[in-house]
């Protein structure tokens, strides 16, 4: 399962497994997104190479205008996938 | 366990469900379980996506070994394509130059305590073993 919605305080809040099968989904809802934002990801359980294209592709594009994805809320799991990747080199994150 | 998958994304769930199922019934530990699904999806999902010469089932095996698990991906009517070759990425370069080719099987790579590729008639054998406290990342 994978969700991905805005929370009443405007940010992205993304929960269950964003792999393969849902990166479309979560590209199409990231493509609406406009400036900043945080994306809470408290309730992210995994993520693979495909997610981590459509946080690094909507990086890209937000970074251009000098905004960008802050990750928030990440557990320690998401976070080595995370360093793994030298995405701790681009992205604010916040652990949990 | 020995089980066979259609070629497309939507059975990447009944994967993990299987992998989960295998792990409790194996007592395997379960701090080896998100190394053990990035790399089978890793592994599928380039399978899937580059190899759409055939519509054969992608075959999975599994088995335990001490402390941990050997996993297998077979592909069958299939180009020779050697992972364990590839899989580089420069994770230092700036957000202008990071693209999200290539990371997949670099993570496979970091993940893996060992990893092995067979070819023979046009098939594909990729096993990879993921121990307890080994020599992958994390």
């Amino acid at each position: 399962m994978f969700d991905i919605d805005f929370n009443e305080k405007g940010e992205v809040v993304v929960s269950g497994r964003l792999d393969a099968a849902h990166a479309s989904r979560a590209q199409a809802f990231l493509d609406r997104v406009e400036g900043g934002c945080v994306v809470d990801m408290g309730s992210l359980e995994y993520i693979s190479s495909a997610g981590l294209g459509v946080l690094l592709s909507t990086h890209k594009r937000l970074m251009s205008a000098r905004q960008g994805l802050e990750l928030v809320n990440v557990n320690p799991h998401i976070n080595d996938i995370f360093r793994y990747s030298g995405f701790d080199k681009l992205f604010v994150i916040r652990l949990a | 366990m020995r089980r066979s998958y259609k070629r497309n994304f939507d059975q990447i769930a009944r994967i993990v469900a299987d992998t989960a199922q295998f792990f409790s019934e194996h007592n395997i530990d379960d701090a080896l379980r998100m190394k053990v699904d990035l790399s089978l999806e890793e592994l599928f999902v380039n399978m899937v996506t580059y190899n759409t010469e055939t519509d054969r089932d992608i075959l999975l095996e599994m088995k335990p070994i001490d402390g941990g698990i050997e996993v297998s991906l077979t592909d069958y009517d299939v180009e020779r394509f050697d992972p364990t070759l590839g899989g580089q990425v420069d994770i230092d370069a700036p957000l202008s130059e990071r693209t999200p080719g290539g990371l997949g099987l670099y993570l496979v790579l970091k993940m893996a305590d060992s990893i092995h590729y067979e070819y023979h008639d046009r098939t594909s054998k990729i096993t990879f073993r993921n121990i307890k406290s080994g020599g992958g990342a994390g």
